[in-house]
């Protein structure tokens, strides 16, 4: 469904991505793991809109969408849950949700209904519906912000390490979101520091290194992996 | 003694209209864009052009010349945002600022080389007449300027709060970076804004035509009152352009009236209000 080949991209001079080949398939759930600095952010922010690629491709469904802007990319159905959450901090929960549907006219149609889907994959969200996003807590935000991508009911969905800095009981109610999202047929691409657990999650993996895929495979199988043991799981 | 205290508010009241109507397409620009255009006095005088060379050659009112007087900005305003804006929006904040002083240098300039240097008049029949409210004595061309502003700040926060426009105008000036995530298109959002802020210019330029008139230097005050207006409410703060209007059009008024040879003064006030809000800013966060 989603199909990345030989993408090389980066910032100005500073090239990050060195050639890069990763597939999602339709409703896999792909983790993919690897080191500050390895690209996994630069990965998902060429492939949502955001960077241009320097070369290689990007294909949606068969059709290709290297270089389009980010209003295209959503428009076709993938949607990007950053790290930074990017949420708009003086507006309601219900405003950053809703903004989340508008651009995409299938979407909108549905939003009503999308919108008690979300809040009921986020019970805390429903409470605070009319509560400024700026303060909200960390965890409510990391909510908000995947709750607003669901919004525009994306095929794929991204989300670059939605547990950042969030306390276990919350990493753990985000998890279980994600896995939610992922039974419900979406393809889910998962970026994350937490190794032991988005491998388990996972249907497939794969780890990133210096702006390469160096290791790939299902999420079982990387957890068994003696490099992946010793580099990320220090055991 | 109270009769003079409450005409001061009155004329105060009148000019904050023509401020706040001025300094909102500038707070637009700023919070939304994030770029401070310096060529804003200068659409403003495009506007009071527009409005008076269609009152002398086509017999139109000034009043109901602020609809053209916006379109035409509105579609020119359009023309330089394609052309140049665009590309500095992403550049250290200097280059906005030196590209917008020299887009405003090069229509005053325009406008001094087509029309001249003289300050230009319109007359109407309603600029002669006054309505009197008890001590109170008012013009009846201010009294719809104002009518005018208020109508058109009501509207323009109706859009942005009411509209989903408006609720994608502010998600963009909110957070870029989540505007491009949730799919809107910010280049064309940022195209509109300019649009809509520089429009506003324009209209409140018809404006001061029908109460002061146009000349090709007329816009270089109001953007000054103008950045005070923005500074004082807090850099892309809407609603604090309205207050911090009112606040500027009364200093001036009371210190027109009150002060002994108050006229010149009243034109330095703004320079006080910059300086005691950002000492005060400094202080509260010191």
């Amino acid at each position: 469904m989603l199909e990345v080949r030989g993408l090389e991209a980066g910032y100005g001079k500073v090239q990050v991505l060195w050639g890069l080949d990763l597939q999602v398939a339709d409703g896999e759930f792909v983790a993919l793991i690897g080191a500050n600095g390895a690209g996994k952010t630069t990965l998902l922010r060429t492939i949502s809109g955001l960077i241009r690629p320097t070369s290689g491709t990007i294909r949606f469904r068969g059709a290709e969408i290297t270089g389009r802007r980010p209003a295209e990319i959503v428009a076709q159905g993938i949607a990007h849950v950053p790290e930074a959450r990017e949420l708009f901090p003086l507006m309601t929960v219900q405003d950053n949700l809703e903004l989340g549907a508008f651009a995409r006219p299938a979407a909108w149609a549905r939003a009503a209904q999308t919108l008690t889907e979300v809040y009921r994959l986020f019970p805390r969200l429903s409470d605070r519906r009319l509560q400024i996003a700026a303060t909200l807590s960390g965890g409510e935000q990391q909510m908000v912000a995947i709750a607003r991508a669901l919004m525009s009911r994306p095929e794929v969905l991204m989300v670059d390490e939605p547990s950042h800095g969030l306390s276990p009981l919350m990493v753990q109610a985000v998890f279980a979101a994600l896995r939610e999202v992922s039974q419900s047929g979406v393809s889910v691409l998962l970026i994350e520091q937490n190794v032991r657990q988005s491998l388990r999650l996972a249907g497939r993996a794969y780890v990133m290194e210096n702006g390469r895929i160096v290791l790939q495979g299902t999420g079982r199988d990387l957890l068994e992996s003696p490099h992946v043991k010793e580099a990320y799981l220090r055991l | 003694m109270m009769d003079l205290f409450l005409q001061t508010l009155a004329n105060a009241l009148i000019q904050s209209g023509t401020y706040a109507l001025a300094s909102s397409g500038l707070a637009l620009a700023v919070g939304v864009l994030h770029i401070v255009n310096f060529a804003h006095g200068e659409f403003l005088m495009v506007g009071a052009f527009v409005a008076y060379w269609l009152s002398v050659l086509a017999g139109i009112d000034p009043i109901v010349s602020l609809v053209p007087a916006g379109a035409v900005m509105f579609a020119a305003s359009g023309v330089i945002y394609q052309a140049s804006i665009r590309r500095v929006l992403l550049a250290p904040e200097l280059n906005a600022l030196l590209l917008t002083f020299g887009i405003g240098i090069t229509l005053q300039n325009l406008a001094v080389l087509v029309f001249g240097a003289t300050p230009r008049v319109v007359h109407t029949a309603y600029q002669l007449t006054a309505v009197t409210l008890g001590p109170v004595s008012v013009g009846v061309a201010p009294l719809i300027t104002l009518i005018v502003s208020v109508a058109l700040l009501a509207g323009m926060y109706a859009v942005l709060y009411r509209t989903g426009v408006g609720k994608s105008i502010r998600a963009v000036a909110q957070n870029r970076t989540g505007a491009h995530l949730v799919g809107l298109d910010v280049d064309r959002i940022y195209l509109l804004t300019f649009g809509i802020a520089s429009a506003l210019a324009a209209i409140a330029g018809a404006m001061v035509l029908v109460r002061i008139g146009a000349s090709p230097h007329m816009g270089f005050g109001f953007v000054l009152k103008a950045f005070a207006i923005i500074v004082m409410a807090g850099l892309g703060n809407l609603t604090g352009v309205l207050w911090a209007s009112l606040v500027l059009a009364t200093a001036e008024a009371f210190v027109r009236t009150y002060v002994p040879g108050g006229g010149g003064a009243a034109e330095a006030v703004f320079f006080l209000l910059i300086f005691f809000t950002l000492v005060w800013r400094s202080w509260r966060t010191a």
